[in-house]
């Protein structure tokens, strides 16, 4: 509480010389380095350097291409936490991670409760969008041709007294 | 199941629900046709606010039993008279169209024979 006001105080002054609307900072105002990879590696000693900063040794580490932009975090193999082994006794059972393994790039999608890319679904998924593209297909198919077939009542049109003079069938 | 089997064969003769007439009305009568009299005055549908789709050769009926209907609310049961009166009416414009029906499709057939034989 006394670090919040002191972080205000000491960056925001005019803040709270000039008016008291806005005393309480709810983002922190300081910078981990840890926040944001580094650089993308060139030579051989920075790859090294950048694997030993992630825990992982230099034949395994990989990074992204230069251009995507995520500068030397390592690229991962794309394995689901689905897929992982159920059984090993990990640190972090939840996420079936251990203790400084590196998390992918991707992971708030590849969670127990999301996506997981490398499962091998028991219907490939041209198999599934045959199946279901010719099921429509089929249907829309039936009902074209069975336009040619339909039944009605054995009435005319519905008589209105504005579509011109209608008969009985009895004299005058 | 019974409106099939009847006219099932009308389509023979291109003949389907909701046609109209192609004949002259006259044709095959030797008595001249009664017309049917609108008995329902235009304003008085408009101001009603009966819907285009009711507004047919059996709106005064119709017209009768709202106003029964609001004199009566909430007492509906009151106005089974005038109910009956007017599904009659539409019972007996049902039964026309189904006689024009048969008309048109005798009148084909009778049409396809003559220009058989010729």
């Amino acid at each position: 509480m006394n670090n919040l006001f002191k972080s205000v105080i000491l960056s925001k002054r005019h803040v709270l010389s000039k008016n008291t609307g806005l005393i309480f900072n709810a983002v922190r105002n300081h910078w981990n380095y840890e926040y944001k990879p580094g650089p993308y590696p060139k030579t051989p000693e920075e790859r090294a350097a950048a694997a030993k900063k992630y825990g992982m040794s230099i034949e395994e580490y990989q990074p992204h291409p230069e251009h995507m932009g995520y500068g030397d975090y390592p690229k991962l193999p794309d394995i689901g936490a689905d897929s992982k082994d159920p059984h090993y006794p990990y640190d972090q059972p939840e996420l079936k991670r251990n203790f400084n393994e590196p998390i992918h790039s991707s992971a708030e999608i590849f969670g127990e409760d999301r996506y997981d890319i490398s499962m091998r679904p028991r219907f490939s998924l041209a198999h599934q969008w045959t199946w279901f593209l010719g099921t429509l297909a089929g249907a829309f198919a039936l009902y074209i041709y069975l336009e040619d077939y339909k039944i009605g009542r054995p009435v005319t049109a519905k008589q209105y007294p504005t579509d011109g003079p209608h008969y009985l069938f009895s004299s005058k | 199941m019974g409106q099939i089997m009847g006219s099932y064969n009308a389509r023979n003769v291109d003949l389907y629900m909701d046609d109209k007439p192609t004949f002259d009305h006259q044709a095959g009568f030797n008595f001249d046709r009664k017309e049917r009299v609108m008995v329902a005055k235009e304003e008085d549908l408009i101001s009603a606010r009966i819907p285009p789709q009711n507004r047919d050769y059996c709106a005064h009926y119709l017209l009768e039993y709202h106003q029964c209907r609001y004199k009566n609310m909430p007492l509906l049961y009151k106005c089974a008279h005038e109910k009956h009166h007017y599904l009659e009416c539409q019972h007996q414009d049902y039964v026309l169209r189904m006689k024009e029906f048969e008309r048109e499709r005798r009148l084909r057939l009778r049409e396809q024979r003559l220009v058989g034989v010729a």
